[in-house]
């Protein structure tokens, strides 16, 4: 006896499974009336781009503090898309997010350490 | 003439675009538009462009147009070429001058990489990766088709700066102090970042595109393990694409304001760092060239089996192999600039980690061969470009591996030799790959066979001109020849070894015009596929009539085995013989959707506002974007219900199902 060649599972017995021990699996969305969360973030994001654009622009600090407040305020933005624009907070739960934003964050970390020993050069050679 | 009129002009047609190459130019364009016009008129073919083309979200079309457009630019990217031989075989009188010369390499080099090679490469991702793993369509067919139109119009703003404006002249990799205002005033730098900007939008939502569909839309059964090699060479090269495309993308904005607002991140003076700007590009650069050839890889992968009437040896280790290459080459990007000076460690680095990407790549090139061991090959032409693409590439990896030998470096780098490895590996690798793929996966994009004969002449004359062009070019290397100089002094004993190079050149273009007239003659003449399977084929995508119908699958295929389709055809139960009328049900599939050529369309006009600095035209554009932006947002249109009795009809119109 051949086996069957096209798919004739029933699709609400796949919901049926879904409902039990793969319940973990069922996307969650949040649902709002008007999305505050997403308004409040891009404007959020705004206000940490030009932050960053400003304090450099007109020196506010000295050198060293403005390097470090930069770092802060980019680490804010990236939590900032992450959480509020990556739907980090809603899809299958945090095990399907761990892998790919671990390798983002080893191929970023990765590339901006690089970058740093590699154009150390003048240290190196002159 | 009123002043305003004047500043026009001469903005828009500097000298630089009143040379006689560009005029013909111009005459040539404008009289092709015109025969367009009159023709698509004449026959009343305007509302099918429109409703059955331009707002497509149909993954096989967009492949057809992607494949034009490829096909297109190969052509403008082989004048540049030729254009840049003719000059180097004439050293005495150089035809087009040195000035011309550097806006005919740099659009040679980013026609051919970013407009040429990765349209092609979308092309086959799109006309067979859905039908592989036996899906209706890519995850996001609208946004498959957004990337298309900001390809589409990235690719015209870029050409368009040949005739108005002026072309870009940096080099395709737009190096800093080369493209800073003060050194480079005119607006073609500009076209260079803004079209490569929108395209790399494009590309980037292709690579989102792909891997969620290769992740995604599998159809039952297929486990990774399963899945054909080319869609796993479609996963890795989407991955290159979504952690390569960031780093260029940063490195083309700041340039952009570097030279429209006046900052200094890459500049000379004011403790900008230009080096920063060569690590950025390359940064991109190395994955860059692994997204172009592991697709070719693929290619070869799924043509090999099929012509060797044999299961790919080692599949294991195929996988492997391309997982292992896709992370090595984060890692190797120094190599592109050993010469800059980091320390010795540094170079000792990336000099290793470049030769480490040889084994898996080795691997593969084995296990190729013994696939074919014991098998009975064709030799079709798909075929003859993969016997062709090994020693080739082998030549051009063993090169690649005397460049990474670092004090060997400091002599071949911006050398012809470096010339020569480059378009070995692109050429040879690539460019073989992506013809091959074309010629096999033909009939199933348009149910016709290219013609075999035709195809073979275009083969010998495109194999053996590469080599006449390209041979001569590692000795004239040697001889200490570097790139990008538009004319030398004879006595150097090179002008022989150019003018062998410009001879090849020719024979490629020659291939490239048999090429041209094997595609129209096989569209009316070409051998009919009536099966949907002629070249006794192994992956699902072969279970289908020729071309495929709009749904792909009436119903959707369950897969058992890793060569799907080959192992319905040893049980002797393939989609067609299977279907039963209660198979058929209604479908959803996506609705066309103008809002993707809108959206092309604005960012076009952002692009040509910037490169002039016209900023209420660009302001325009950025409200189109916006506007396009909120109608995707607010569309709450559901897909199109298609019938089961059209498609019952439809599938006993083609034989396989009965009535």
């Amino acid at each position: 006896m051949a086996e069957p060649l096209i798919n004739r599972a029933d699709p609400e017995s796949e919901e049926a499974e879904a409902e039990g021990a793969l319940a973990f699996l069922r996307p969650r969305f949040a649902e709002e009336r008007f999305p505050w969360i997403q308004v409040w973030g891009y404007g959020g994001s705004l206000v940490l781009t030009l932050g960053a654009y400003f304090s450099v622009v007109r020196h506010v600090l000295a050198p060293q503090f403005l390097v470090a407040a930069i770092l802060a305020m980019a680490a804010g933005q990236a939590a900032l898309q992450l959480g509020v624009f990556m739907h980090l907070r809603e899809s299958r739960g945090l095990s399907w997010q761990i892998v790919p934003l671990a390798l983002a964050f080893f191929t970023a970390l990765g590339m901006i350490g690089m970058s740093i020993w590699i154009m150390a050069f003048k240290s190196g050679v002159s | 003439m009123p002043p305003f009129a004047r500043y026009l002009l001469h903005t828009l047609f500097p000298p630089d675009v009143l040379r006689p190459t560009e005029v013909g130019a111009d005459v040539l364009i404008l009289a092709t538009g015109v025969i367009i016009m009159v023709v698509m008129t004449r026959r009343h073919k305007w509302r099918h462009l429109w409703t059955e083309w331009l707002t497509t979200v149909d993954h096989k079309k967009i492949a057809v147009m992607y494949l034009i457009a490829a096909i297109a630019m190969l052509f403008r990217g082989g004048v540049d070429a030729l254009m840049i031989r003719t000059n180097l075989a004439l050293p005495g009188s150089p035809v087009i001058s040195a000035s011309e010369y550097n806006a005919v390499f740099t659009t040679h080099g980013t026609i051919m990489i970013f407009f040429m090679a990765m349209p092609f490469i979308f092309a086959l991702f799109n006309a067979v990766i859905p039908l592989m793993i036996g899906s209706r369509d890519v995850a996001f067919p609208r946004l498959n088709a957004m990337s298309f139109w900001l390809f589409a119009f990235g690719a015209l703003l870029f050409n368009m700066s040949f005739v108005i404006g002026g072309s870009p002249n940096a080099g395709w990799t737009a190096y800093p102090p080369l493209t800073e205002r003060v050194f480079n005033p005119g607006p073609g730098e500009n076209f260079y970042f803004l079209s490569l900007l929108i395209a790399g939008i494009g590309t980037t939502m292709t690579g989102i595109n792909f891997v969620v569909t290769s992740l995604r839309m599998r159809a039952p059964g297929m486990t990774l393990m399963k899945m054909p090699m080319f869609v796993w060479s479609a996963l890795a090269t989407s991955t290159l694409i979504l952690f390569a495309f960031p780093p260029l993308t940063v490195a083309l904005l700041m340039s952009l304001i570097d030279r429209l607002f006046g900052s200094s991140f890459f500049t000379l003076g004011h403790g900008g760092m230009p080096m920063m700007y060569v690590n950025l590009f390359w940064l991109f650069g190395h994955p860059e060239v692994y997204i172009v050839v592991l697709p070719a890889f693929g290619i070869f992968s799924e043509v090999v089996p099929t012509f060797s009437r044999k299961r790919l040896f080692g599949y294991e280790t195929m996988v492997l192999s391309i997982v292992a290459i896709m992370l090595l080459a984060y890692g190797t990007w120094v190599h592109h600039f050993f010469t800059m000076g980091a320390g010795p460690t540094v170079n000792a680095f990336f000099g290793l980690s470049t030769m480490l990407i040889a084994i898996p790549t080795g691997v593969k090139i084995f296990n190729w061969i013994f696939t074919m061991w014991g098998g009975r090959i064709r030799t079709t032409v798909a075929m003859l470009y993969q016997l062709a693409f090994i020693p080739t590439f082998v030549v051009g990896g063993a090169s690649g591996i005397m460049l990474a030998t670092i004090p060997a470096d400091y002599q071949f780098h911006n050398s012809y030799f470096l010339v020569a490895h480059f378009h070995n590996v692109l050429i040879g690798g690539t460019l073989f790959g992506l013809l091959s793929g074309m010629y096999y996966w033909w009939p199933k994009m348009f149910g016709r066979k290219l013609d075999e004969r035709q195809g073979k002449w275009a083969f010998w004359l495109f194999l053996t001109g590469f080599w006449i062009t390209f041979g001569p070019q590692y000795l004239l290397g040697l001889k200490g020849m570097t790139r990008r100089m538009y004319t030398y002094p004879l006595g150097y004993g090179w002008h022989t070894l150019n003018v062998i190079s410009t001879l090849g050149a020719f024979v490629m273009g020659a291939g490239f015009l048999v090429l041209v007239y094997n595609i129209v003659y096989s569209m009316r003449n070409g051998e009919r596929d009536l099966t949907g399977d002629p070249w006794d084929g192994r992956t699902l995508e072969w279970a289908l009539p020729s071309p495929a119908p709009e749904y792909n699958f009436a119903r959707i295929p369950v897969v058992y085995e890793r060569d799907a389709y080959w192992d319905m055809k040893e049980k002797g139960q393939t989609l067609a013989n299977s279907l039963t009328v209660r198979d058929v049900h209604d479908l959803e599939l996506p609705r066309n959707s103008s809002l993707p050529f809108f959206l092309g369309l604005s960012f076009f006009v952002v692009g040509f506002g910037m490169v002039f600095s016209w900023w209420i035209i660009a302001g325009l554009g950025f409200a189109g974007v916006a506007a396009c932006l909120v109608a995707v947002g607010f569309d709450y249109r559901g897909p199109k219900r298609v019938d089961a009795a059209f498609i019952r009809g439809t599938e006993v119109a083609l034989g396989r199902l009965r009535a």
